[in-house]
C-alpha cells in the first residue's frame, strides 16, 4: 500500500502533497512536536496495557483472600514469601504482594476513571448540545443546573453522594458522573452556540434534516476537538477523586484495595519506617495522572486553532 | 565607679539567672495546668444511661459517680456509698456519702439514688441500655437522706457490682433532662471530678476541674479530650506534641513508641474479648442475610445454625497468627471472656485449637463439602486493629472453603446494623466486669429486653439450658455454688460455640515522658488517671 501511494507520490506530485496532508495526519505530526507528550503516551499505554492484563502478569490475585498469608505481612521489598515467589514492591499488612496490588489498584482506577469520565461526557455533551440548540428555558435550565454542579468543590458533592449511596464501584462511578457531567456540558455549550450560527447548519435546516441528525452529525463534529481535550483531562481527575475516595474509606470495599486504598493502608505504617505501603502505590498513582496530563496538555495544544503557529 | 557598675552588673545577671531558675521551677507546674488527650473512639453521648459504650462510661466517670466505684483493677471501691450490705435475704443497705454536692451546687442525697434507679431502664432509644443493672430493684426505701435500702425479689448477690455500672444524677437537675440536654452540656451536671465546659459531639470535650470534688483532686485544672479515630493521626499528634496523652496506641506503632525517648507507655491485660458474633436468628431453613451458595445464589437454609459449622468456623482461624502479626502481640488468644484468675474462669477452656483439616471435615460432615459464601462485617474505627483482623479471618475462612467477604464500615454504622441484625457473621467486642456472669447475661442469654437480658446479643443466640444456668447464678448468694453454675454455662455455650471468641486485648497508652498514668483493665480513659511524672500514684 505504501508502494502504491510512493508512485502515485512519484507520478503526481502536487495531488500527492495534499493527499499526505489530511486532518488526522496534520494532527499526529503536530502532536509528535513534543517529545513530552509522546514519553507521556507511551508511558500511559504501557500502564494501560499493564492494567488490562494484570490477572495474567501479576504474581498473585490480590482480590482473592484465600492466596494471602498474615504471615507474609509487611515484608520489605526484596523478599521471597511463603508461596515462594518474591515480593518485589513489599508486603502489605495482610501479606499482600503490592507490585500485585498495584496492577489489580490500576485496573479499577483506570476503569473507573475512564468509565465515569466517558458516561459523563456522554450525558454532559447530549445536555451541553441539547442547550445551545433549544436556547431560551431548556438553555437555562440546563445552564442553571451546571452552575449548581460546579458551585460545589467536586470533592465535597462526592463525598455527600457516597455518604448517601454508600460504599461500593458502582456507586464511585455514579459519583463521579454526577460531579463532571457539568464540566462536558458547559464546554460543548459554549462551542455549540459558535458553530450552530455557521452557514453549514443553515444548510442543514434548509434541507429539513431532523434535528437529531443535526445534533449529532452535523453539530457535535464540530465541537469534538475541545471536548477531547476536557475529557482527557477529566479522565486523570476522575482516577485522583477516586483515589481520594478510596483514601477516605468512602470507595471500593476493603478487600479489593484500588491504589487509593492501597495508600490508605500503608499510611499507618509510614511512622514505622515501612514505607513501601503507601509509596509505591502513590509513585503509581502519580505517574497514571501525570502521563494523562501531559498527553492533555499537548491535545489542547494541537486541537485548539488559537494556540497553533 | 566602672568597678561598681560592673559588680551590680553581675548581681543584676546573678538576680536574671536566679529568675530563670525560678521560672524554669514553676514552669512545669504551668504546663500542668491543661491536659490535653486524644482518644481513638468517639464518644456517642454525655447522657450516663444511653449507651453502654466504653469511651461513654470513661467520660461517664469523668463528669458523674457511681455509688461503688471501681479501681484500676475493676475491684469495688467506695464511691457515693460508703458502706453497703445486706440487711435482709433480699434488701441490701447502702450508706450514702455526706457533703457531697452537684457541680451545680445541689447537695446528694438518697432521693437523687432513688431518681436515678428509676431513671435507668426509661431512657428512649437507647442503643444498648443499662437496664439490667437496675432490674433486680422491686422497691426502694429512704430510710433517712443518706441511707438507702433497695428491695429485690429474689437475692441479689451482684447488686453492688451491678450497680458500679450505674451513674449518679440529680433528680431536681435530671428530672425533666432529655439525653439531648446532656450532649448539649446543658445537663451534663454530676458529683465527679470535673465539669463540662463545652461538648462538640465526635470531636472534643473540655472540662474544668471541679474543685469542690469530694474525691482525690485531679492533677490538672483543665483537660481538653480530643477524639481522633485515625490511628496513624493520633499517635502523631503526640508525636508532634499537639496532644500529651492518647490511648488505643496502634500496634503499627509499638515498636517505635518504645523507642522513643519523649514518650512512655503503659500498659495492663484488659478485659475485653474480641469476638466473632454469627447469626443464629434466621431458622435453620432460612437464608442468613449474608451468606449464599458458591454460585452467589440463596442457599435456603441457615448453615450457620449447624454446630459443626460453627466449630469449623471457629478452629479455621489460626489466633496465634493474629495476636503476633496483626496485634504485634498486644493481645492474648482466647477461648473465653476472661483471662485466667478470674471469677468463673473456666481452666479447661483454652483458645481452640487451630486445625484447618478438621475445619474442612466438619464442614463436609455439615453437609458443606465445598463450603459457602460469607460476608464478614466489621467496624473499623472501634477496636485495636478491627478490619485487619477481620480480612485476616476472611483468609483463614476462604482457605477452609468459606469464601468470605469482608466489608468494614464505620462503628456507628456498623453498631446499627449488628443490633438490627442485619449480619450473618460480625466481629466485635465485649469489655467485661471482672465478673463472669455479666457478659454472660448480656452477650449469650436469651435477649429480652423485658427481662434485662442478653441486650447486646447481637448474633441472637438462645439456648434455654444455658439460660436457666445464668439466671439461678443470678441469685445464688454462695460465691462458690454461683462460680460452678457460671463455668457450667460457659462451658455449655462455648461448646455450642454460641459465638467465635479470638482475642483478650492488652491496653496501652502512650504519653508525654512528663507524665504518668494508671493503667485500668476496663480500658477507660479518664483524665482523673494522668498526672505529672513527678508526682506520686494517689493510692
Amino acid at each position: 500500500m505504501s508502494d502504491l501511494a510512493l508512485d502515485r507520490a512519484a507520478a503526481v506530485p502536487s495531488v500527492a502533497q495534499e493527499r499526505v496532508e489530511t486532518p488526522f495526519r496534520r494532527f499526529v505530526a503536530e502532536f509528535a512536536e513534543s517529545k513530552l507528550a509522546l514519553l507521556g503516551l507511551g508511558v500511559f499505554v504501557v500502564i494501560a496495557l499493564t492494567a488490562i492484563f494484570a490477572p495474567w502478569l501479576a504474581p498473585q490475585n490480590p482480590y482473592d483472600l484465600g492466596q494471602l498469608d498474615i504471615m507474609d505481612g509487611r515484608m520489605e521489598p526484596g523478599t521471597v514469601g511463603g508461596a515462594g515467589f518474591t515480593f518485589w514492591l513489599g508486603t502489605d499488612d495482610q501479606g499482600r504482594d503490592m507490585l500485585s496490588g498495584i496492577m489489580y489498584g490500576l485496573r479499577i482506577s483506570l476503569s473507573v476513571g475512564a468509565g465515569s469520565a466517558l458516561i459523563a461526557c456522554f450525558i454532559g455533551a447530549s445536555l451541553g448540545l441539547l442547550a445551545a440548540y433549544a436556547g431560551g428555558r431548556t438553555d437555562s435550565l440546563i445552564m442553571r443546573l451546571v452552575d449548581l454542579q460546579l458551585s460545589f468543590p467536586a470533592i465535597l458533592a462526592a463525598l455527600m453522594i457516597l455518604a448517601f449511596l454508600g460504599k461500593g464501584i458502582l456507586n464511585v462511578v455514579i459519583a463521579l458522573v454526577l460531579v463532571e457531567w457539568a464540566y462536558y456540558a458547559r464546554t460543548v455549550r459554549g462551542t455549540a452556540l459558535v458553530e450552530r450560527r455557521r452557514e453549514y447548519i443553515e444548510a442543514a435546516h434548509c434541507l429539513a434534516l431532523p434535528t437529531r441528525r443535526i445534533l449529532f452529525r452535523h453539530l457535535l463534529p464540530n465541537c469534538m476537538p475541545p471536548l477531547i481535550v476536557v475529557a482527557t483531562m477529566q479522565v486523570a481527575r476522575a482516577i485522583a477523586l477516586e483515589a481520594t475516595l478510596s483514601f477516605l474509606g468512602l470507595g471500593v470495599p476493603i478487600t479489593e484495595p484500588s491504589l487509593g486504598l492501597l495508600i490508605a493502608n500503608g499510611y499507618e505504617y509510614m511512622l514505622s519506617g515501612k514505607y513501601w505501603i503507601s509509596f509505591y502505590p502513590g509513585i503509581a498513582l502519580l505517574i497514571t495522572i501525570v502521563s494523562i496530563n501531559l498527553v492533555g496538555d499537548q491535545l489542547r495544544d494541537v486541537l485548539n486553532p488559537r494556540l497553533r503557529k | 565607679m566602672s568597678g561598681i557598675l560592673r559588680r551590680n552588673a553581675s548581681i543584676a545577671v546573678g538576680a536574671a539567672v536566679l529568675g530563670l531558675a525560678a521560672v524554669g521551677a514553676a514552669a512545669p507546674e504551668a504546663r500542668a495546668q491543661t491536659l490535653t488527650m486524644a482518644v481513638g473512639a468517639p464518644v456517642t453521648s454525655l447522657d450516663p444511661h444511653y449507651h453502654q459504650l466504653s469511651p461513654n462510661n470513661a467520660v461517664a466517670d469523668m463528669i458523674f459517680d457511681r455509688l461503688i466505684n471501681t479501681d484500676n483493677l475493676s475491684r469495688m471501691v467506695p464511691g457515693l456509698a460508703v458502706e453497703w450490705r445486706p440487711v435482709g435475704p433480699t434488701v441490701w443497705e447502702f450508706r450514702l456519702r455526706p457533703g457531697v454536692r452537684f457541680h451545680n451546687g445541689n447537695p446528694f442525697t438518697a432521693e437523687d439514688v432513688a431518681f436515678t434507679i428509676q431513671r435507668v431502664p426509661n431512657v428512649p432509644n437507647s442503643p444498648s441500655s443499662f437496664a439490667a443493672y437496675v432490674r433486680p430493684i422491686q422497691g426502694v426505701e429512704i430510710v433517712d437522706p443518706l441511707t438507702i435500702r433497695l428491695r429485690t425479689a429474689s437475692p441479689a448477690p451482684l447488686l453492688p457490682q451491678d450497680l458500679t455500672n450505674v451513674r449518679i444524677l440529680d433528680r431536681e437537675t435530671h428530672e425533666n433532662a432529655a439525653t439531648e440536654d446532656f450532649n448539649a452540656g446543658r445537663a451534663a451536671i454530676g458529683t465527679g471530678p470535673w465539669r463540662v465546659v463545652q461538648h462538640r459531639s465526635g470531636d472534643r470535650i473540655e472540662f474544668e476541674r471541679n474543685d469542690g470534688y469530694w474525691g482525690d483532686r485531679p492533677a490538672f485544672q483543665r483537660v481538653n479530650y480530643r477524639m481522633i479515630t485515625n490511628d496513624a493521626a493520633r499517635t502523631a499528634a503526640l508525636l508532634a506534641g499537639d496532644v500529651e496523652f492518647i490511648d488505643q496506641v496502634p500496634t503499627s506503632d509499638l515498636a517505635r513508641l518504645r523507642g522513643d525517648q519523649r514518650v512512655t507507655l503503659s500498659e495492663i491485660t484488659g478485659l475485653r474479648l474480641i469476638f466473632l458474633g454469627l447469626d443464629h436468628l434466621r431458622a435453620p431453613n432460612e437464608d442468613s442475610p449474608f451468606v449464599t451458595g458458591n454460585d452467589g445464589r440463596p442457599l435456603g437454609r441457615n448453615p450457620l445454625r449447624d454446630v459443626r459449622v460453627r466449630r469449623a468456623l471457629s478452629i479455621a482461624i489460626d489466633r496465634q497468627a493474629i495476636v503476633e502479626r496483626v496485634m504485634e502481640g498486644a493481645a492474648t488468644p482466647a477461648g473465653q471472656f476472661l483471662p485466667p484468675g478470674v471469677f468463673s474462669h473456666v481452666p479447661e477452656l483454652g483458645p481452640p485449637r487451630y486445625d484447618p483439616q478438621e475445619a474442612r471435615r466438619l464442614l463436609a460432615e455439615a453437609g458443606y463439602p465445598d463450603g459457602f459464601r460469607l460476608t464478614l462485617h466489621s467496624p473499623n474505627d472501634r477496636y485495636i486493629n478491627d478490619s485487619r483482623i477481620a480480612q485476616a479471618i476472611g483468609q483463614m475462612w476462604t482457605r477452609i472453603g468459606v469464601r468470605t467477604a469482608v466489608e468494614a464500615q464505620t462503628w456507628t454504622t456498623f453498631i446499627g446494623r449488628a443490633g438490627r441484625q442485619e449480619f450473618s457473621a460480625h466481629l466485635i467486642g465485649w469489655g467485661s466486669n471482672p465478673e463472669g456472669s455479666h457478659p454472660l447475661r448480656n452477650i449469650i442469654h436469651t435477649a429480652n429486653r423485658e427481662r434485662g437480658f442478653g441486650a447486646s446479643n447481637r448474633g441472637r443466640y438462645s439456648n434455654p439450658e444455658v439460660d436457666a444456668l445464668i439466671e439461678q447464678a443470678l441469685v445464688e448468694l454462695d460465691d462458690e455454688k454461683r462460680e460452678r453454675l457460671l463455668q457450667e454455662a460457659k462451658r455449655k455455650a462455648f461448646e455450642d460455640v454460641a459465638i467465635i471468641p479470638l482475642h483478650i486485648q492488652t491496653n496501652i497508652w502512650a504519653m508525654r515522658r512528663n507524665l504518668a498514668h494508671t493503667p485500668r483493665n476496663d480500658e477507660l480513659t479518664r483524665a482523673q488517671d494522668v498526672r505529672p511524672a513527678s508526682v506520686p500514684a494517689a493510692r
